[in-house]
Parts: C-alpha cells; sequence; structure tokens
C-alpha cells in the first residue's frame, strides 16, 4: 500500500498522463477566442474573394455547414461526440490537437 | 489590386504532411512569418486549409522584405553623423 515499491500507474505502467475531465474557465475562453479568430480568417477571404466577384466551393461549403462561434451550442463548442465515451460526449480537449483543428459539427443524428 | 497579409499564428509542429506542405507552399516556413501573396481563388484555398494556423488581412499593397523590416523596426531615436570631407582652404587638398 505504501512505501517505495507500491504499485501506482506511474511505476507499473512507466508514463501516465493525466488529462482532467473538463476544460478550465480559461481554456474555455482561449478556446472562444480560436473558433472566432478561425471565423475572422473566413470572413477575411470571403470578403477579398466576393470584392473580384470570385467564389471558392470550400467557402461556401464551409458557410453552408459550418456554424460560427455565436451559433454553436456550448455543448458543442467544448464536447465532441464520442461513441464509446458515456452519454456519448468527451471533452473537446481530449481530440488530439484540438487547439489547431476544426470540431464545429455532430455526427448525424447526434 | 489586393493582396492578403498571412502570418503564420501556430506552429505546424505534429499536423499532417498536407498541411505542412500548404505552409511551405505559400512560404511559411518558421512561426511569425509575414508573407503577401495575391488575391485569388488560388490562394485563398491554401489559406483555407490553413485557417486555423494563420491570421490574415486584406491589404492594398505588398510589402518588400526591406519595406516590411523597416515597418516594424522602432525609430532608434538618434541618428549617426557622416564623416564629411574636409577642404583645407590654404591648400587647396583634402585631408
Amino acid at each position: 500500500m505504501f512505501g517505495p515499491f507500491r504499485i501506482t500507474n506511474p511505476l507499473s505502467g512507466g508514463l501516465l498522463w493525466k488529462i482532467p475531465w473538463r476544460l478550465s474557465k480559461f481554456q474555455k475562453r482561449r478556446h472562444r477566442e480560436r473558433l472566432r479568430a478561425v471565423d475572422g480568417v473566413v470572413a477575411t477571404i470571403d470578403a477579398a474573394l466576393a470584392k473580384q466577384g470570385q467564389v471558392l466551393p470550400a467557402v461556401e461549403r464551409w458557410k453552408a455547414e459550418m456554424p460560427t462561434e455565436a451559433e454553436m451550442l456550448p455543448k458543442d463548442k467544448y464536447t465532441l461526440f464520442d461513441r464509446k465515451a458515456k452519454r456519448y460526449r468527451k471533452g473537446i480537449h481530449k481530440l488530439p490537437k484540438w487547439t489547431r483543428v476544426s470540431q464545429r459539427v455532430n455526427p448525424p443524428g447526434f | 489590386m489586393s493582396f492578403f497579409r498571412i502570418t503564420l499564428h501556430r506552429s505546424s509542429i505534429g499536423l499532417p504532411e498536407r498541411t505542412r506542405g500548404v505552409l511551405n507552399a505559400l512560404g511559411l516556413r518558421r512561426r511569425g512569418r509575414t508573407v503577401f501573396h495575391p488575391v485569388s481563388p488560388q490562394f485563398a484555398g491554401m489559406i483555407f486549409k490553413v485557417k486555423e494556423l494563420v491570421r490574415v488581412e486584406e491589404v492594398d499593397k505588398a510589402l518588400t522584405k526591406r519595406e516590411f523590416k523597416a515597418s516594424r523596426t522602432p525609430d532608434p531615436g538618434f541618428y549617426v553623423e557622416k564623416a564629411r570631407t574636409r577642404v583645407d582652404m590654404g591648400a587647396g587638398r583634402q585631408t
């Protein structure tokens, strides 16, 4: 139970990374700012192309399918679908590279 | 003609090869690097591919490397006097 040779996760497995199950309010705030920054980039591209009368299909598709930060529900902002998780949701910070990828929508039906 | 002013804000470490390739093609090889590209669907598509990593503005003019550096360099607050050629009026020779 105690002492130098006790069986703990780091001792038996070597490496243990603990990811907290929820985001802190500061992480949530920075996450919202990143979402808004991506929205801003898309808006800039769209406005610049519109001035020249050009249309980019990828941007049109993004605008049609992806909600902006203000339109998103808190549930979708901070959690994502996971078929293995209890109640099918887990924190978005469990997604690899979650600060540098866009994950905004759920699979159909969820 | 307007330009995209693109700055690499987030590093591409650990991202897919395709993403890093797009950044290389844009000329963004280090974080904080700023490049200018004309507004066109081709460049817009490339920026769209890396939209999570960059900051983009639309500007009227593309700055050259030297102009860009000058725009970021603060006023040093002093200037260095240039050495002037002195003329000896009596002998009329330069020293």
